[in-house]
């Protein structure tokens, strides 16, 4: 069976495009400022230029195909993965409306529905870990955590 | 120092069980969630450390502080999130020993490991702190430089695989590592132009990102985080696998003890931690065995040598605090804080004008590790219970909370953010098999590394040739050689003789 090697380019495509960034945002520094970068970002070029090589002989050779499916698979939890990520954006995004009990109680609710929880669990679990993240938080820590219309109405 | 008044100090500590009990547990509640620090509690917990007294005040943080260093593994063995960076190297056989359904015996080496390691390298320090404490003043910048890089040797080490891509990883970690401003003008280099990375890239949210976010994203492909069959062990946990735990802890009594005094040795040099600490010692662990191969699939030395080591730094972190007056640690540093605030004046000196105070932080660690041992080890077993939640419960509750706790450290959304980023990195990374360890190690060492290269840069006016200009540093530039020319050398000596 031949090897999938596209998603192997993906990691060093984010290194090399890191690196060209960093290059360029040390460009006018001084040396003490840049040398560590400039050798460690010199190395990590080099090492993704020998497996990009290695990838493009395999390929040439036909033992390797240019595929990204490693990546997806398996399919069916796909959908499950981008829910999760999607909801913790929009979990994040909102923190500043929706403060932190309240917040946290719909993505929980929300992503244990798309992980296939169902009946009480879905009101019981996200319940129970928002009041706890509530009091650890607020009420213990009185951390900075953003307060919504829940926080207010206790403070 | 009679003996007479070390009796008297040990009674007079097992007198505060009432304080380092409670501290105890709140110390392993703070160390299990990540972006909870001691030092951060320990800073909130200010008003009530300064308003009693010293004594109480120092067993009440020490207890807390250790109680933090042991609960780190314990995520890290169960769901593969470490709850500080000194627990990373944990997950590296700790988690593997769980998805064996081995989680009770990994908790119990954890928590052994972390106790024994502790406990001797404390009574360790208590009889040689006037030498100990001349450590720090040898291990400089050129020298800092070769430990670093017994840490950074890790990275080509973990993935046995595919080293080129476990280089890859490393690299990508250690450039990540460099974001942040310079140590000599303090220019923004690589910030994206986001203000909250100006001081680098915070530890937890990479942490969070990489390994929870990352490992919660790949659990969903399974209904269990453990094999079927590790399921059926986990089912079956008994006491007997406490004492399993136990008896393979002391087969391996001299494992705990050379690895929690690398801890101990590294622990003592300002600004080093158990993060550099755990790296070397399972670095260490790995080189000298006679099994390497294994390390990696959930074998007890892999958790020990961290765990011991990580808990060897609490001592080793307070001996230049009290000894010279400069603080081993952020956490060495609160408690510096509360020092002086009760009139203790650190340095030589505090051991003859108040060595009650000055060996009684020492004996109250002793007496912390042994309350520890009795505390946590009867909940190895219930704790394992964790593993038989399926992963449709706890993949959104470690993604959620863990993204909420990528907040504690540093209050600010970005960091929020931040951990999801690294989230999706450590998945890409997880599938393409790039170690997020790798990736770790170097944002972990990266900064440290660059400190104290630089340092010896300047001091030399970039000379190069400063970095071989010491014997110490020779020393351990021919023992970093070794460690590199070694395992090659068995590996090619077992092939011709196979």
């Amino acid at each position: 069976m031949r090897r999938s090697r596209g998603a192997d380019l993906v990691i060093p495509a984010l290194a090399l495009g890191f690196a060209i960034y960093f290059f360029v945002s040390i460009a006018d520094l001084a040396w003490e400022a840049k040398a560590n970068g400039l050798v460690i970002g010199g190395v990590l070029v080099l090492l993704i230029a020998i497996q990009l090589v290695r990838i493009g002989l395999e390929l040439g050779r036909g033992t390797s195909e240019f595929s990204f499916a490693e990546l997806w698979e398996p399919r069916d939890a796909l959908g499950k993965r981008l829910g999760m990520v999607a909801i913790t954006v929009l979990f994040v995004a909102t923190l500043h409306w929706s403060g932190l009990t309240l917040g946290l109680l719909a993505a929980m609710a929300a992503a244990l529905w798309i992980m296939g929880a169902r009946g009480k669990v879905l009101i019981l679990l996200p319940l129970g870990v928002a009041l706890a993240a509530y009091l650890l938080f607020v009420v213990l820590l009185k951390s900075d955590i953003p307060h919504g219309p829940f926080e207010r109405l206790f403070s | 120092m009679s003996w007479d008044f070390l009796l008297g100090q040990f009674a007079l500590q097992f007198g505060l069980w009432w304080i380092i009990l409670p501290a105890i547990l709140l110390g392993i509640v703070v160390g299990i969630l990540p972006g909870f620090s001691p030092q951060n509690t320990l800073i909130m917990l200010l008003p009530l450390t300064l308003a009693v007294p010293v004594e109480q005040a120092m067993a009440f943080m020490i207890s807390l502080y250790c109680a933090n260093h042991l609960a780190g593994g314990i995520p890290a063995i169960l769901v593969k999130i470490p709850g500080s960076g000194g627990a990373a190297a944990t997950t590296l056989d700790g988690y593997p020993m769980t998805q064996k359904g081995k989680a009770q015996q990994a908790l119990v080496l954890c928590f052994t490991a972390s106790v024994f390691g502790g406990l001797i390298t404390t009574l360790a320090t208590i009889a040689l702190l006037p030498w100990l404490s001349q450590i720090g003043l040898h291990l400089r910048s050129v020298e800092m430089v070769v430990v670093m890089l017994f840490g950074l040797t890790l990275i080509a080490v973990i993935a046995a695989k595919d080293t080129l891509k476990a280089l890859i990883a490393g690299f990508f970690g250690l450039l990540i590592g460099v974001i942040g401003t310079d140590h000599i003008y303090n220019t923004p280099r690589a910030t994206f132009g986001f203000l909250e990375l100006y001081d680098g890239v915070p530890l937890v949210p990479a942490l969070i990102g990489l390994f929870a976010i990352s490992e919660a994203l790949v659990m969903i492909e399974e209904k269990m985080i453990v094999s079927a069959s590790g399921r059926e062990r986990a089912l079956q946990a008994r006491w007997s696998d406490t004492v399993e735990g136990l008896r393979l802890s002391l087969r391996k009594w001299w494992h705990i003890v050379w690895t929690s005094f690398v801890g101990l040795f590294i622990g003592v040099v300002p600004g080093a931690g158990a993060s550099i600490a755990a790296f070397v010692a399972y670095q260490q662990s790995r080189l000298w065995s006679k099994h390497p191969e294994l390390y990696g699939t959930g074998i007890p030395e892999g958790v020990i040598a961290p765990e011991a080591a990580n808990n060897g730094v609490t001592s080793g972190t307070l001996v230049p605090t009290l000894a010279l007056g400069v603080p081993g640690g952020t956490t060495a540093a609160v408690m510096m804080i509360v020092l002086q605030y009760h009139g203790m004046v650190m340095g030589p000196r505090l051991f003859a004008s108040n060595p009650e105070v000055a060996y009684g932080v020492f004996i109250s660690m002793a007496v912390a590790y042994v309350f520890m041992i009795f505390t946590i080890l009867p909940l190895a077993r219930y704790m394992s219970r964790v593993v038989l939640i399926e992963t449709t419960y706890l993949a959104p509750v470690i993604i959620l909370v863990t993204i909420v706790a990528a907040f504690g450290e540093r209050q600010y959304l970005f960091d929020m953010s931040l951990a999801l980023v690294f989230g999706v990195i450590g998945y890409i990374a997880h599938k393409t098999n790039y170690h997020v360890t790798g990736i770790l190690i170097g944002i972990l060492l990266g900064p440290l590394f660059e400190q104290y290269l630089v340092r010896a840069l300047r001091i030399s006016q970039g000379d190069l040739t400063v970095l071989f200009s010491s014997t110490l540093g020779n020393i351990l530039w021919g023992f970093l050689v070794l460690s590199l020319v070694l395992p090659a050398l068995k590996g090619y000596l077992r092939r011709t003789s196979a």
